[in-house]
């Protein structure tokens, strides 16, 4: 007993000291850095109000839950029935456990303070979506709290309230009719026998209950389901079929493309790409080579499946914007596949400098030369005006 | 009324129970050994038999019709002499029932790891024994008919209700998907092409989940459940109302597997709909299982038999809830070809199947051995085993198909596919070792059941003829007080063949035939051509090595995947597919337009060694198609056969055939040398080149250069 107690207090005297903690946070979030502005959006004021009275309603459960438990366990002590210990140091437990809720809440709701103050410096109009969620997080989080709580205050009061009936004498039994009962629409076992429909095949009986009211809808409302269902898509035709799904979603992607590509600067294709010689695109147009094009054209370009990459002589040409070309839309025939939706134009630019980059490197077996002779004079050079020896006809 | 004695024939079930437990253990490795496939290729060690392609058929026709179909035999035997208060119809029959079914699970299991197949899932066995599982099925419906009409029970069970619907689907099921055209012992061709051959296939394939793994085992429940809970079965109503909407819906869900595919919309639309509807029919038998156990509860915690059953009827209920799920399009869009599918069927097979298998003998073999479990400890292990089994198997799985579905739908900003497919493969490959320990774990609670059944029989004493006694059959039923208008037909079991035959036609034949005589379902494409014979010697090795088991060649109308594999498939391109090849899983990519996609070398270095073209690939080597002789004397046949289904050769293309053989052959190889690669004439390798180099090829309006002029042979087409 006394070791069940005594804990209590100590947990007691934890939660007071959480709940300050908890204010002083909550205030120098309001002083705090610059005010937020995502604070003028009534949404947010409201969201923060609940889960502040939510906090206060944990606290406030926490410390009745935590006189009730003394009391009881207290209670139990003069009694000094052995087979009460059980419970008093299960109340304990529970209470711990709710304790051990609180204070893993209470770190959570310190990181949302701090990631919705970062989320809302960087939004200005709206909440961004994880202030949001981190907000809806927490507020669920204090209500599941709340729950757990009041469930083990009706535990401990049902203790009691059982105590008093069963000392007050022989009560008559009622058999409990639960919402489970009600919605499956249980016949009570005990009256099972008057739904016994006599059948007896090798002992197996069978009974005549009732078919549950919620499968019975349930089943409808899937046959009402197929119905607007077939109806939508081959009838009214208001829901798109496979194709116009497709049609629909492309042309979603290219406007976002289309929207991406005129904000951003990497708008370069095949006419205007030039050679990159910073370190950091090379090195980029490095990574996808050894990832991507090495089968084919081995390690350091010297070829294999694919032609030489390193020397002289070139397919398709050597110019940077013909191998951005050739990289972007492949020569199929000739089992080069064509790139474009792998990778984005400045990935190809990055990776066609890299490959003007190995010219002349002369690799370990490199294949011999295909094509024609499309001498660059420097090939880490930016030069674009190479010069052409070939017609590249 | 004098009753008469007779005696339950024991020993046919207790033979199918021996055979359920070597089945179970065999069935599950080969699935283990194809499961570590997905980890280390090398689990092969080189031999064509134990690639993934052959061992998947394997495991899956070894733990559905070996070990599932054993236990069903075993319930069914043991149930319904008892539920007819009669012995079987005849011993004998009995007999070549077991043996019959024994003889072709080991032919199946060899024919499959020897390369024979249909290429159509969970039918892949060859004609020969396609027939003799019909002449096998046949002998068990005399059998099963013989009994229920030699019964001393006036009305017959659910249960048995279930075991009629079962055998009547499962006979239309099997001799339809089974149509097939034989070239020789081996080898045959499905007499159905493409689009059509897909809805055969699935029709097929999903309602053998129906009529095989699931109503036999409803039928199973409904006896075995109240026997060990000893409590009446909760709603008769219920029964009737679920068994034949179940069986009705059941049957035209069957599109489900090929939304977004090829199919045409109203039939997708119908597979939708019908597998929502199911829910309702589907659960009605978890709730008659489960509320049959109201007030039974207390004996779940002491009894293993009926820990197993309540299990197994809960992951029938998931499974069954999953199911429709998976069918809504916005959800399939995401779970089609991925682990997903797979984990969800594991719900049913380990869950369902296996728990309710488990069950079924912890409960009959002491019964038939006249003693108690040898403990009951043990089969308790076995239980908590078996579900961290289950739980270790299917979470990575899910989680794996979930991620891997949306890495393959990630674009960057700029519209490029974030991911090549190779990278979502190696991302999710911890799930698949994930999963294989727990399949390893189930496998384990296994051996302990095997273990203490052992014991059990060790020390009992088997009743090899069990006494019984019942009054005959009185020649008028009377009926006392109301009846139910559903008795009428529990006394006639011929009617209840013929109306459950009937309620599973409709659903079959709406689909079906609208498919194959209505023109706009299958837009023809002009320029469309068949196969060559060096392409379709080809598609004959993709078939033995099963490579549709990991490729698919269906590209669905998702931006995705047409970014990755380029325009989405038409039903006109697979007109000349006998059989179809469409898959149902892409471990590897879609292989629909490979066609020219990389040149011949690449495919030639990437059949000796995968990992030199695709670095961290999972796919084993075929080294063995570089040493493989090409079977050209097949070739007239082949032909011959093709045109008999419709496929449209010149006259007299039989003979020819040979030459043009050798003259593509040349152009592959002339292909090679370029890349200094030196091959031998004659060999399989370039055939299989040669099928993917065509591959999806045929719609594409691209002029005709050089190079695809030499490829487009001489005789066809133009």
């Amino acid at each position: 007993m006394f070791f069940a107690i005594h804990p209590l207090k100590k947990i007691h005297r934890k939660i007071i000291l959480f709940l300050a903690m908890f204010f002083v946070g909550l205030t120098s979030f309001a002083e705090g850095p610059p005010p937020p502005s995502s604070m003028s959006n009534p949404f947010v004021v409201m969201m923060v109000i609940v889960m502040i009275i939510l906090a206060l309603a944990i606290g406030l459960l926490a410390n009745v839950l935590l006189g009730v438990a003394q009391v009881q366990s207290e209670k139990e002590k003069d009694e000094k029935k052995s087979a009460n210990k059980k419970i008093s140091s299960a109340t304990a437990t529970t209470a711990a456990g709710i304790i051990a809720l609180l204070f893993l809440c209470s770190p959570l709701a310190a990181q949302d303070k701090a990631a919705s103050v970062a989320a809302t410096t960087n939004v200005t109009d709206s909440i961004s979506s994880t202030t949001f969620y981190m907000m809806a997080g927490v507020i669920f989080l204090e209500l599941i709290v709340v729950i757990v709580l009041l469930y083990n205050l009706k535990l401990l009061l049902n203790i009691q309230k059982n105590k008093i009936t069963t000392a007050e004498g022989a009560v008559e039994y009622k058999p409990r009719v639960s919402l489970w009962d009600k919605i499956n629409s249980f016949k009570p076992v005990e009256q099972e026998v008057t739904i016994d429909l006599g059948h007896d095949y090798d002992g197996i009986r069978e009974l005549d209950n009732r078919l549950p009211p919620w499968w019975l809808y349930g089943f409808y409302c899937t046959i009402i389901f197929a119905g607007i269902y077939l109806w939508r898509y081959h009838v009214s035709h208001t829901a798109p079929l496979s194709g116009e799904e497709f049609q629909i979603a492309m042309q979603q992607a290219s406007l976002q493309r289309e929207a991406y590509l005129k904000k951003a600067a990497n708008n370069v294709d095949e006419t205007t790409v030039k050679f990159l010689s910073d370190g950091n695109d090379l090195a980029s147009g490095k990574t996808i080579f050894e990832t991507t094009c090495f089968p084919c054209h081995g390690k350091f370009g010297e070829g294999g499946v694919g032609p030489n990459l390193t020397d002289d002589y070139w397919l398709h040409g050597g110019d940077i914007k013909d191998i951005f070309k050739t990289i972007k839309y492949g020569w199929p025939e000739k089992g080069m596949k064509s790139w474009k939706d792998d990778y984005s134009p400045v990935q190809i630019a990055q990776l066609s400098s890299y490959i003007k980059s190995l010219h002349g490197s002369n690799p370990a077996n490199a294949k011999a030369p295909q094509g024609t002779v499309d001498i660059i004079s420097d090939s880490t050079s930016n030069k674009k005006d190479s010069v052409k020896t070939a017609a590249l006809q | 009324m004098q009753t008469e004695k007779f005696f339950y024939d024991n020993k046919t079930v207790k033979w199918f129970a021996y055979a359920v437990l070597f089945w179970c253990i065999v069935g599950m490795l080969a699935g283990l050994w194809a499961s570590i496939a997905f980890f280390y290729p090398g689990i092969n060690l080189g031999l064509p038999a134990t690639t993934f392609g052959r061992m998947r058929p394997v495991h899956t026709n070894a733990v559905i019709f070996a070990f599932v179909g054993n236990g069903i035999f075993m319930g069914v035997y043991y149930s319904l002499q008892r539920l007819c208060k009669t012995r079987m119809f005849s011993d004998k029959l009995s007999k070549i029932h077991f043996w019959g079914w024994q003889l072709i699970i080991v032919f199946g299991a060899i024919s499959l790891w020897a390369g024979m197949s249909t290429g159509k899932e969970y039918a892949e066995l060859e004609w020969p024994l396609d027939i003799s599982i019909a002449v096998v099925w046949i002998v068990f419906g005399i059998n099963l008919f013989g009994t229920i009409i030699k019964r001393r029970e006036s009305h017959i069970y659910v249960a048995i209700w279930f075991y009629i619907a079962t055998w009547v689907t499962v006979a239309m099921l099997h001799i339809v998907n089974s149509v097939e055209l034989p070239i020789s012992f081996v080898k045959s061709y499905s007499w159905y092409a493409g689009v059509q051959d897909a809805l055969v296939q699935w029709w097929y394939g999903h309602n053998a989940v129906a009529f095989f793994l699931t109503t036999p085992y409803l039928g199973l429940m409904y006896y075995f459940l109240p026997k060990a809970a000893n409590r009446p079965i909760y709603s008769y109503r219920l029964s009737i109302i679920h068994f034949w909407a179940l069986i009705f819906i059941y049957i035209w869900a069957g599109p489900h597997h090929l939304l977004y595919t090829a199919l045409p919309d109203w039939a997708q639309s119908l597979g939708v709909v019908f597998s929502i509807m199911l829910i309702a029919p589907s659960w009605g038998g978890m709730l008659n299982g489960l509320f049959t156990l109201r007030g039974a509860w207390d004996k779940v915690r002491e009894e293993p038999v009926l820990k197993f059953l309540v299990v197994a009827i809960t992951c029938y209920g998931m499974a069954t809830f999953e199911g429709p799920m998976l069918s809504l399009k916005s959800v399939n869009a995401i779970s089609h070809f991925t682990d997903w599918t797979i984990a969800h069927v594991h719900i049913g097979a380990l869950g369902w199947n296996g728990f309710l298998t488990f069950g079924v003998l912890y409960w009959l073999i002491p019964k038939m051995w006249n003693t108690t479990l040898y403990s009951k400890k043990l089969a308790g292990t076995h239980f908590w085993i078996g579900t961290i089994g289950i739980v270790l198997y299917a979470i990575p799985l899910y989680w794996a198909g979930f991620t891997q579905s949306m890495m393959w739908k990630t674009f960057t900003e700029e519209g490029q596919l974030k991911f090549q497919f190779l990278e979502t493969v190696t991302h999710i490959i911890p799930m698949y070792i994930t999963r294989s320990i727990g399949g390893t774990l189930y496998i384990i609670g296994a051996f302990i059941m095997i273990y203490n059944l052992r014991k059990t029989i060790l020390q009992g004493s088997f009743i090899a003829n069990e006494a019984a006694e019942a009054a005959p059959l009185p020649t008028t039923i009377t009926t006392h007080g109301k009846e139910y208008w559903h008795r009428w037909i529990e006394r006639r079991p011929m009617k209840m063949l013929v109306f459950s035959l009937i309620a599973v036609a409709i659903g079959g034949l709406l689909e079906l035939i609208p498919t194959f005589l209505v023109k706009s379902n299958i837009p023809t494409i002009s320029s469309v051509k068949p196969y060559t014979i060096l392409e379709l010697h080809g598609r004959d090795i993709y078939v033995r090595e099963g490579c549709y088991l990991c490729h698919s060649q269906m590209i669905r109308p998702f931006r995705d995947e047409v970014a990755r594999y380029g325009e989405y498939s038409k039903a006109g391109e697979f007109v000349y597919d006998h059989p179809f090849q469409w898959g149902s899983k892409r471990t590897g990519p879609d292989l629909a337009r490979i066609g020219g996609k990389y040149p011949d070398s690449w495919h030639y270095n990437h059949m000796i060694d995968p990992q030199s073209m695709s670095p961290g690939s999972i796919m084993p080597s075929y080294g063995w198609l570089l040493t493989n002789d090409l079977d050209t004397s097949k070739s007239s046949k082949m032909i011959w056969a093709m045109k008999k289904l419709g496929v449209p050769y010149p006259d007299g293309y039989e003979s020819q055939a040979n030459k043009d053989l050798l003259q593509q052959e040349e152009n592959i190889r002339a292909n090679l040398r370029l890349e200094k690669i030196k091959t031998h004439g004659n060999k399989e390798i370039v055939a299989l080149i040669a099928y993917l180099q065509r591959l999806g090829k045929d719609i594409k309006a691209a002029p005709v250069t050089e190079t695809t002029k030499k490829e487009s042979l001489s005789v066809l087409g133009n």
